[in-house]
């Protein structure tokens, strides 16, 4: 089976996944009002101290946040970057995309801009791992909002396979003017801190982060999170609207519990993004699969949505909830808003139960599930 | 007015790619979305750029805009209105 | 592997290893095809150029699976036992730049969202699945290079997946208006996929 044995996160609130939780547990958030950019509008969003973070001439924003949570993550696995068996999968949206802007800023056209290349997110990507002094190539998984957890389905499959002997997960994406922009054409950003599951929620809030996995494959669960299952599942409906069934959720839901019985299950912890349209598909789905006594709860308030981070940074935090006997508050929640039959946890939780389930569904339909169990109990 | 819903229904067929329509394909009453032209809620929000763009009209609540895109008569009577371009 | 297309600015269509004629070039090609294979899809001329080359070979390579045009008459339709993972390099780079094109005017800052919800690479994916209600894995993987090794381990090792009985894979590129490149295929859990990946991207004609 496929275990963690390394991990870490890099965000505006802490800088490890024990920390981070902390934070979350007591109820904090990075999530502030911001007018950047050529913006129209400002925007609540939860964003990085750049300035604190210092200049850095040969490394992006991107590339500078995954280094740090990729390192962190193997020297808490103890485990050398620069072994030809470690295997890098990146899980991004737009990786270096701020830097396409480049192209576009016409004091400089005749000099080719130098991170030009790494637009490409495989270029990007390599460049992490080159700096972590390992020859490797890197995959990245790009697909919407749900990379972090395809990212990992991919990790447990290299492992499974053989292919290397160790996964280094990284799910990174940071906060440009090009994402902000698109998603405020899109009439999807809360005005407010949001409001996953509520009635009044109006909408999501970005967020830019790193978070880092590593895994390993082995005999010996004690002790250790398992990857248990996971599943990929797509909508067929619509490429920017989700399923009113929650089809393609239901379906990933399904085909993961299939190895779990619901009073193993601590918690579901959804996407929970707190548009309309997400928060009632994922009910729907979530009632459609039977998980309607299970506490489920959404981080999105905290530190917003980190897109390529998210699948990654959520499962880390969620493992240390579970570890500590907690189901963490969906910050921002009060009424249900909701049409599924489902459990919101709004308020932090105890809890003695071993598992917990992750759930993303993003932009081309797609939708990502995968369950997690203590090995040992807890 | 008609000038209006001319320029209007060449402008809809422009910026939501419908291929192969021309503006009298498009009847001045009919529904632009579900059972009339088809569109979907990427063309709504496309359409919302349309009215800021070209008549300095901004919608920000895109349920409002719904009312609006009611049909091309219903668009063209709203930007008579309102419009700053 | 079952069935395999190819599709090129420069190459031109390859199905199964035989050419279909086209005599338009660069993306006419692509629509020429759309036209004379495909028709009657409103949604292909809102796609971006990626989702168009990606889409227009998936209809060539399952048309040629089912004998049929109609796409509920074709095998997998509404199931999932069908997954779509496809591979390139330079992500929806190309599109991305037109999308930064309407932010990059301070008077002119017009955000499209119909180009926004285009910057993700994995919307071809979605299309395929919405056109043929394939509820299976889609994913999309972007590698620094063209690598059919890479490809190859990560196409096999799909069908860890139990539900997932065959699967559309390969390389759809499109980083210019002009210049793309499509090398797809249908495989299926029996296959031997590393021989069919190599022969997918090393096929010269």
């Amino acid at each position: 089976m496929v275990v963690k044995i390394g991990g870490s996160i890099i965000s505006p609130l802490r800088n490890s996944v024990d920390s981070v939780y902390e934070a979350l547990a007591r109820g904090e958030s990075s999530l502030r009002t911001r007018k950047l950019w050529n913006l129209e509008e400002p925007f609540v969003g939860s964003m990085m101290n750049w300035e604190e973070e210092g200049p850095d001439d040969c490394l992006t924003r991107f590339e500078s946040l995954s280094l740090r949570s990729a390192r962190a993550a193997l020297q808490e696995a103890g485990i050398d970057g620069k072994r030809g068996d470690v295997a890098f999968v990146f899980s991004t949206t737009k990786g270096n995309i701020e830097q396409l802007a480049h192209r576009f800023d016409t004091t400089r056209t005749q000099v080719r801009h130098k991170f030009e290349r790494r637009l490409n997110l495989g270029e990007g990507a390599r460049r992490v791992v080159r700096e972590l002094g390992n020859g490797n190539d890197p995959v990245v998984v790009s697909n919407a909002c749900t990379s972090g957890l395809c990212a990992q389905i991919v990790a447990q499959r290299m492992l499974e396979q053989k292919i290397c002997r160790y996964a280094v997960v990284v799910g990174c994406d940071v906060l440009t003017e090009f994402i902000v922009s698109g998603f405020q054409s899109f009439k999807a950003l809360s005005p407010e801190g949001c409001r996953p599951f509520d009635a009044e929620r109006k909408g999501l809030n970005l967020g830019e982060a790193a978070a880092a996995m590593v895994l390993t494959l082995s005999d010996e669960a004690s002790g250790r999170w398992v990857l248990e299952r996971g599943a990929i599942r797509n909508d067929a409906n619509h490429i920017s609207g989700p399923s009113r069934t929650g089809e393609g959720s239901y379906r990933a839901l399904r085909t993961v519990l299939a190895s779990v019985g619901m009073e193993e299950l601590a918690f579901v912890n959804a996407h929970g993004t707190a548009t309309m349209y997400n928060d009632e598909m994922e009910s729907i789905a979530l009632e459609r699969a039977g998980i309607t006594d299970v506490p489920v709860n959404s981080l999105k308030g905290y530190l917003g949505h980190t897109m390529g981070a998210a699948g990654v940074l959520e499962c880390l935090v969620s493992m240390k909830a579970v570890e500590e006997g907690v189901v963490l508050a969906t910050r921002g929640f009060g009424k249900k808003g909701v049409s599924g039959n489902i459990k919101i946890n709004g308020e932090l939780t105890t809890t003695d139960r071993p598992s917990f389930v992750k759930m993303l569904s993003g932009f081309g339909g797609c939708n990502a599930v995968m369950l997690y169990r203590k090995g040992g109990g807890v | 007015m008609e000038e209006l819903i001319q320029t209007l229904k060449q402008q809809i067929i422009e910026v939501l790619n419908l291929e192969g329509m021309k503006p009298e394909d498009i009847d001045n009453d009919a529904p632009l979305f579900n059972e009339g032209l088809g569109l979907d809620s990427i063309d709504a929000l496309e359409l919302i750029v349309l009215m800021e763009k070209k008549y300095g009209i901004k919608l920000q609540d895109p349920k409002a805009a719904k009312d609006v895109f009611q049909s091309v008569r219903v668009m063209a009577e709203y930007i008579e209105q309102h419009r700053s371009k | 592997m079952r069935h395999w297309v190819i599709l090129d600015e420069t190459r031109g269509v390859v199905v199964d290893g035989e050419r279909i004629g086209v005599e338009a070039q660069g993306m006419g090609m692509i629509d020429e095809i759309y036209r004379g294979y495909v028709g009657n899809y409103m949604k292909y001329f809102k796609m971006d150029s990626l989702c168009k080359v990606g889409f227009v070979a998936s209809e060539l390579l399952l048309a040629k699976e089912s004998g049929s045009r109609d796409v509920e008459q074709r095998k997998c339709y509404g199931t999932a036992e069908r997954a779509i993972v496809l591979f390139n390099e330079s992500g929806s780079l190309y599109t991305d730049t037109r999308y930064q094109a309407t932010i990059s005017d301070e008077e002119n800052y017009f955000p499209s969202p119909a180009l926004f919800v285009y910057t993700l690479a994995n919307i071809v994916t979605g299309e395929i699945a919405i056109r043929n209600k394939y509820y299976g894995e889609t994913n999309f993987l972007v590698l620094p290079e063209k690598n059919s090794q890479a490809m190859a381990v990560q196409v096999s090792a799909l069908f860890a997946d139990k539900e997932t009985q065959s699967a559309i894979v390969g390389w759809v590129e499109c980083d210019a208006e002009e210049h793309f490149e499509v090398r797809m295929a249908l495989v299926g859990r029996d296959d031997n996929i590393e021989n069919d990946i190599k022969t997918l991207i090393e096929w010269k004609n």
